[in-house]
């Protein structure tokens, strides 16, 4: 907490000063992953499964995250499988009322000897519309508002490339084949990161997905501690970490990472996330999304952000990406919140 | 009444004594240990450590020295996966290991099963399991087909992406009178009662007990679809799958 209020920001400098734990007017409105809906896809003629693949659309639906939600942040990756499409997965790639999702049940890989990046990574139409829906974002709403990319991390692309159940046998099995797998796979990640800070964005969201639901917190600590702080050193601008589930057993390993935020899910509450990071690093979230954004009434969704702005959460927003029906009134009613709280609260939040 | 001491092998004796804190899942499996021969006791030993190159070694020597292949696979293969699953529940456990002892069950069972099927030995109950239409995610389902399989169920899996009219093909080819439904996203959860009422329009509803879960599911959800069961986890589905089709726990 801080004894006198910053002056007004823009969404941009809100979110990157929560970011780096710093002063803030207010506490900012995060996606760290995705706000799309069927909603906006229809206000803006901007659908799935086009819009996550043409960069135009890709950047048009992002852009309601901010001129329709009033969010501080815009995030043009909708899902979870540009870099793995690129990394040669196949697609399944639905419609507009679905996510597009890696058909794991046909691997592209055996074994760590199989793990190749390929040369064409970041020109693959499915990373290539990431990073020019960012460049045109950039353009578009210049410094009002934080962009954010996201850059998947490699125990994900593990499960997209191997197969979940293959790919957490393996770690069982031949723990150091595991680590050469994610050793290798790291380099897609970094890659992707890069482009995107080239390419504009301010943050970037890291979802690798060692939730509590499928692995340990030791495992957290095991395999992935030491690459995701090598992430921090190597990607210039703030990180954000995501992890679906239950996560509050390896919250204090995340801390010591060097990230920036961490992206939790409504499993774990404000309070005793809070508590499990200690302050050395921000937290992002966590408005549960399939009861309470997708089926419950503004008055649900005020609860929760009011519970997490009580708790000290440095930033707001929902728990992960939301689902596609998910209706606007729920949506704007959190940053609504955000402001209502603030405005019966003297002291603004310090980030 | 039997206790810990009555069990002869010290591994199942600690597995028990240091995982199991439930007085009734303690009392039940102290009661299943006690009375089963030592090489069982081996055989659950080698299931809960996933050990599969045991597990096969150990069923082919106890079907050699002419143990019933039912009392292997009750005694040792089941009673090792019962332990497993508690472990999984309480978080002693986590996915790979319990990758791993299904792995090691299967080992088991792939000397079991010849022998049950020529011997008309029936299972538990037929279950026909799938992910919903649209949803690719099928570790939540596999977890639980594992479990199921673990505790006698015969399970048709249909996997991933499945449709309406493929769960209502299946539960009428096989006769099944329980179908499992699993979704992992938001978008794909309202498939579940899409199937549901698939059934309805097929006059084939109350032929069949419906439960569902997955990551985003709740008990309301499912009450709200209409479906008669909701399960947790992998445990709490074949606790459901008991109760549904009125077999003893």
């Amino acid at each position: 907490m801080t004894a006198s209020a910053p002056r007004p920001m823009t969404g941009r400098q809100r979110i990157l000063a929560a970011l780096r734990r710093e002063p803030v007017d207010r506490t900012p409105v995060c996606n760290p992953t995705s706000v799309a809906t069927v909603e906006l896809m229809d206000l803006v003629d901007a659908p799935f499964p086009d819009a996550n693949r043409n960069p135009e659309l890709m950047a048009r639906l992002a852009a309601t995250g901010y001129t329709e939600l009033g969010f501080d942040s815009v995030m043009p990756v909708f899902s979870i499988i540009q870099e793995s499409s690129a990394l040669g997965c196949k697609i399944q790639w639905e419609q507009k009322d679905n996510w597009p999702t890696v058909r794991m049940r046909e691997p592209i890989w055996r074994d760590a000897d199989d793990v190749r990046v390929p040369n064409d990574f970041l020109t693959h139409p499915d990373t290539r519309c990431v990073l020019d829906a960012i460049g045109i974002l950039r353009r578009e709403l210049g410094e009002e508002v934080a962009i954010i990319g996201k850059t998947m991390g490699p125990w994900s692309l593990g499960y997209h490339c191997f197969g979940v159940e293959t790919f957490l046998l393996m770690s069982l099995d031949d723990p150091g084949r595991t680590k050469l797998c994610l050793d290798r796979l790291k380099e897609a990640t970094i890659r992707f990161g890069l482009a995107q800070i080239e390419a504009g964005a301010d943050a970037l969201t890291l979802p690798d997905h060692a939730t509590g639901d499928l692995v340990s917190g030791e495992y957290y600590e095991r395999f992935l501690k030491d690459l995701h702080a090598e992430f921090a050193e190597r990607l210039p601008i703030p990180l954000i970490l995501h992890i679906c589930g239950r996560t509050v057993d390896r919250m204090g390993y995340i801390a010591e990472t060097g990230m920036a935020a961490f992206h939790f899910d409504s499993k774990n509450t404000p309070d005793e996330s809070m508590e499990a990071v200690r302050d050395r690093i921000a937290l992002v979230g966590n408005i549960n999304n399939p009861e309470t954004l997708y089926a419950r009434d503004p008055e649900a969704v005020r609860a929760e952000v009011f519970k997490n702005l009580a708790a000290g959460v440095q930033l707001v927003g929902p728990e992960c990406a939301i689902p596609l029906q998910t209706a606007i009134e729920n949506l704007v009613e959190i940053p609504r919140a955000v402001r209502e709280w603030h405005a019966s609260h003297a002291h603004p939040h310090a980030g | 009444m039997a206790e810990l001491a009555d069990i002869a092998n010290a591994t199942i004796r600690q597995e028990i004594a240091e995982y199991l804190d439930r007085p009734v899942e303690i009392e039940r499996n102290i009661a299943l240990f006690a009375r089963t021969r030592p090489l069982m006791q081996e055989i659950a030993v080698a299931v809960i450590e996933g050990d599969q190159v045991a597990c096969d070694r150990l069923t082919r020597q106890a079907l050699e020295e002419g143990v019933h292949a039912l009392e292997i696979m009750d005694d040792g293969l089941i009673g090792g996966m019962g332990i497993v699953g508690i472990k999984f529940r309480e978080n002693f456990i986590f996915v790979p290991e319990v990758l791993a002892c299904a792995r090691s069950m299967k080992a088991g069972m792939a000397h079991i099963e010849p022998i049950l099927s020529a011997a008309g030995v029936e299972p538990v109950g037929t279950v026909v399991m799938g992910t919903v239409k649209g949803d690719l995610h099928d570790i939540g389902k596999n977890l639980c087909i594992m479990m199921l399989r673990g505790a006698g169920f015969s399970v048709i899996d249909l996997g991933v992406d499945t449709a309406p009219d493929q769960f209502i093909a299946a539960v009428e080819e096989h006769g099944a009178p329980l179908l499992g439904m699993s979704a992992l996203l938001t978008t794909t959860m309202p498939n579940m009662g899409r199937t549901i009422e698939a059934f309805i329009d097929a006059g084939l509803r109350d032929d069949v007990k419906i439960m569902v879960g997955g990551a985003p599911v709740t008990q309301e959800f499912a009450d709200d679809m209409g479906a008669d069961g909701y399960g947790k986890d992998a445990l709490a589905c074949v606790a459901l799958a008991k109760q549904l089709l009125g077999v003893a726990a």
